[in-house]
């Protein structure tokens, strides 16, 4: 080893180096080009009044209409989510359309806000917001949850065990869970899993085959818009101008392909949806949303870490050369 | 190299070097299976937060941020060790023809039958469990950068391929779990302890070296002269 040159040195070096970098981070992925054209709604708060004279709004009982044959039919006899003594079942409630539910994917919240001097009695039609960069479907454990390249998030509801974590990173909380159907019921149903989760998936079937979600037809004020996702964007800047309005939806979550026009703040709107909530039996229950402003994504925190993480094989590089080139020098063999 | 003791003499066997990258390793990748499993909801459901000093293992942003951090320093310690072994051509660990055989030598040896083998610096079980090992952290960290890009804005893997590298990542979990077990369930065997001192202090007992270790005891006491 005392023969041992710089120039060897440094060949060595750089062919571990190059072997250590490769296969630790792996090579480049080109994940984004694509000549798919994303898909987005605006919703007009100006023009939804939560079709006031029907028992049900129309966007809603199409939803349930549309995706019936998707709707958990669970076994008879639920169990616990061992060891609590406690389970989501909802299947006793099919017909409920005051919120969020695995029968009800869409509902309409109804709120009276003071803005300016003047009250508004706006209705808000609430589901799935299709994020940009959807944290339900990132922390997914086993990947069943994903956002199609158009756009929407989709649940797999074959491979979901229903854990529920894609509800608790949705600053909405949206995905609803039914126990007693679905795949843990084949693995182990007393100790894991918890049914399925069910949402929105901006009836990406219907809108494969060029037709418009089930809500978007049958709304009768053309409140929900339904197009090209930059077009949306577009369309609900230039209605929020027109109104002096707010948008939502925009930059909540690091950005979503649902964008809301409301001639009243959002903040004021959450606040009032808050005092609903707060006002129901059981305020803790999932299914009921706010509209939390400028609400962060989950992952933001993680990911400013990842990006410290590609220091870590720079780091491992140095040290190991350093460390190499002294032992080396010193003729150890044996470290 | 040889060091004279009050009661008994003392082999190097690990420098700084291999130390390092074994505790790092081992420290992190015990983190990481710790926080990798928060990121299921089993804490929560099985109250693991409700001991004391625990609330905070059912927070996934906590537990997710602890996860990315031991990453990276289990990436930094894989990539020291791949470069410093690999500068300094020093594959001692990696497997040799004839491993196999000699692993079922050694423990038909340790229960008493047959005679084992001479022995370089590692035994042949050991640079097997290497591989097991090393590959399978290999596969949690190249599952592991693809999980990461994942959750970045503007990258979105298909929904098939992100489902089998996600499965990967577990499975590859468990395979690490496997290796861990039968790492530390080979120290059950008493024929295996004297090598225990090595991996804290780097230094074995010379006697033993020279008994069981006996071809790379040669090599070095001859290089030393």
């Amino acid at each position: 080893m005392s023969d041992f040159s710089r120039r060897e040195f440094l060949k060595r070096s750089a062919a571990a180096g190059v072997a250590g970098g490769v296969a630790l981070t792996g090579f480049g992925k080109n994940a984004g080009a694509s000549d798919i054209v994303q898909v987005g709604t605006m919703i007009d708060l100006t023009r939804c009044d939560g079709c006031r004279g029907l028992d049900t709004p129309a966007c809603v009982t199409a939803c349930r209409e549309e995706n019936k044959d998707v709707f958990p039919e669970p076994i008879e006899n639920i169990g616990n989510y061992w060891p609590h003594k406690k389970k989501e079942d909802w299947s006793k409630k099919r017909g409920l359309t005051s919120r969020l539910t695995p029968y009800n994917w869409t509902f309409v919240q109804n709120v009276s806000v003071e803005h300016g001097g003047k009250r508004y009695d706006l209705s808000v039609p609430r589901r799935c917001m299709h994020c940009d960069n959807p944290p339900c479907a990132n922390v997914c454990p086993f990947s069943v949850q994903y956002k199609t390249p158009e756009g929407p998030v989709i649940i797999d509801h074959d491979l979901c065990f229903g854990g529920a974590k894609c509800r608790d990173v949705c600053p909405w909380g949206i995905p609803a869970r039914q126990a007693g159907v679905g795949a843990y019921l084949k693995i182990a149903p007393k100790l894991a899993g918890g049914g399925v989760m069910y949402k929105c998936d901006l009836c990406y079937s219907r809108t494969k085959k060029g037709h418009e979600p089930a809500c978007v037809e049958a709304c009768p004020r053309n409140a929900i818009i339904f197009g090209e996702k930059e077009k949306m964007r577009a369309l609900a800047h230039k209605r929020a101008a027109e109104i002096n309005g707010y948008i939502y939806g925009e930059k909540e979550n690091g950005g979503t392909s649902t964008f809301y026009v409301s001639p009243v703040p959002f903040e004021k709107i959450d606040a009032e949806l808050m005092k609903q909530k707060a006002a129901q039996p059981n305020p803790k229950a999932p299914g009921f949303p706010g509209m939390p402003v400028n609400v962060k994504n989950f992952t933001e925190t993680a990911n400013g870490i990842a990006w410290s993480m590609a220091i870590a094989p720079v780091a491992g590089i140095a040290a190991a050369a350093g460390a190499a080139y002294k032992t080396m020098k010193g003729g150890g063999n044996n470290d | 190299m040889i060091k004279e003791k009050a009661v008994k003499k003392t082999i190097k066997r690990h420098g700084l070097s291999i130390l390092f990258v074994h505790w790092t390793v081992a420290i992190s990748t015990f983190i990481l299976i710790f926080s990798g499993f928060g990121q299921m909801p089993l804490y929560k459901r099985y109250m693991l937060d409700r001991l004391p000093g625990l609330s905070w293992v059912t927070n996934f942003s906590v537990t997710l941020s602890i996860h990315y951090w031991a990453a990276a320093v289990l990436i930094l310690a894989i990539t020291y060790h791949i470069v410093f072994h690999g500068i300094r051509r020093d594959f001692d660990m990696l497997p040799r023809k004839g491993d196999m055989k000699q692993s079922a030598q050694i423990i038909m040896a340790v229960f008493g039958f047959g005679k084992e083998p001479e022995n370089d610096k590692y035994l042949a079980e050991q640079r097997l469990a290497y591989v097991f090992i090393g590959g399978s952290l290999l596969i949690m960290v190249f599952t592991g950068i693809i999980k990461v890009l994942k959750n970045l804005p503007h990258i979105n893997f298909s929904e098939g391929f992100i489902y089998w590298i996600t499965q990967m990542h577990n499975l590859g979990t468990f395979l690490v779990i496997i290796g861990i077990v039968v790492h530390l369930g080979a120290f059950i065997f008493k024929e295996n302890w004297p090598m225990l001192p090595g991996i804290f202090t780097g230094k074995i007992d010379l006697e033993y070296a020279k008994r069981r270790h006996s071809i790379w005891y040669n090599r070095v006491s001859g290089k030393k002269g």
